[in-house]
């Protein structure tokens, strides 16, 4: 019997919102959401994987670089893979936040893990600047 | 309705789509994470939550037309306030509905109290609260 390979579409954009308290929900949460949303989007196993380490990293950090007690998160895929906007941090908190995943012997694992990663300026009401990390899969 | 006066521990925003109730399902899995909350409260609320999610989703904007399903929870010493809103014309009676109408009752069942209603910016809400403990029920 020969079987044809089945091309299939990359799956449609989605996007969610997040806005979490300090707290010990936060870190599940966007684990949860992150993971959730990425399963959806037909990612690889191995970049779950690290986007999970992602969500580990800044849901450890950003809650020390948080403008009000919440941190904000935007993601956002396509199909071919995911961005992750962190906002509502405090003055210079992106960069803080990104020198605080740098871990001894490892290197920073938010620069390590992403393919992209960037710190832009941000107008919104609760937020100056905003963390952007994209992880690729597609 | 009155609206909250504390700010939720947990704002999600997403299109109102089937696919993502799952993603609010889910999320709502991390409260066991992160509280031990007992599987039963849990469940509880889980099924409530998709319920009001389902509803969204099948009635609250026009075929065709995405809108967007906004999820919100509070934790208030040992309760936890979930509400559930979207930008449709509201609830009531739809003889053509697809569903058997038991998602209210359903989500009645498994709550402390439920109010239905409109927040400040006329957004259809469903504002559900659970208990968190059975000592606290």
């Amino acid at each position: 019997m020969t079987s044809t390979p089945v091309q299939s579409e990359p799956a449609a954009e989605n996007s969610v919102s997040l806005r979490l308290a300090n707290g010990p929900l936060a870190g599940p949460v966007l684990s949860r959401v992150v993971s959730m949303v990425l399963v959806r989007a037909d990612c690889p196993m191995n970049r779950l994987d690290d986007a999970m380490i992602l969500c580990d990293a800044l849901s450890a950090h950003s809650p020390a670089h948080a403008n009000d007690g919440h941190v904000a998160f935007a993601v956002v895929t396509d199909g071919r893979g995911i961005e992750l906007r962190v906002g509502e941090l405090s003055e210079q908190g992106a960069a803080k936040l990104l020198a605080d995943a740098a871990v001894p012997g490892v290197g920073n694992v938010l620069e390590r893990l992403s393919d992209e990663l960037r710190i832009e300026s941000s107008s919104t009401e609760h937020s100056r600047e905003e963390l952007v990390l994209t992880v690729r899969f597609g | 309705m009155t609206p909250a006066t504390t700010t939720p521990d947990i704002e999600l925003a997403l299109p109102a789509r089937a696919a993502n109730i799952a993603v609010v399902r889910h999320a709502f899995g991390a409260l066991g994470e992160a509280f031990a909350v007992e599987e039963q409260i849990l469940s509880n609320i889980r099924l409530a939550v998709t319920e009001a999610c389902t509803n969204v989703v099948v009635h609250a904007y026009p075929d065709g037309q995405e809108g967007l399903l906004e999820v919100l929870a509070t934790l208030q010493e040992e309760k936890l306030v979930v509400v559930v809103r979207d930008g449709g014309p509201g609830i009531g009676p739809r003889p053509d509905s697809p569903g058997l109408g038991l998602g209210l009752p359903l989500i009645v069942s498994l709550t402390e109290s439920v109010q239905l209603g409109r927040d400040e910016d006329e957004r259809t809400e469903v504002r559900m609260t659970f208990p968190l403990s059975s000592a606290s029920s």
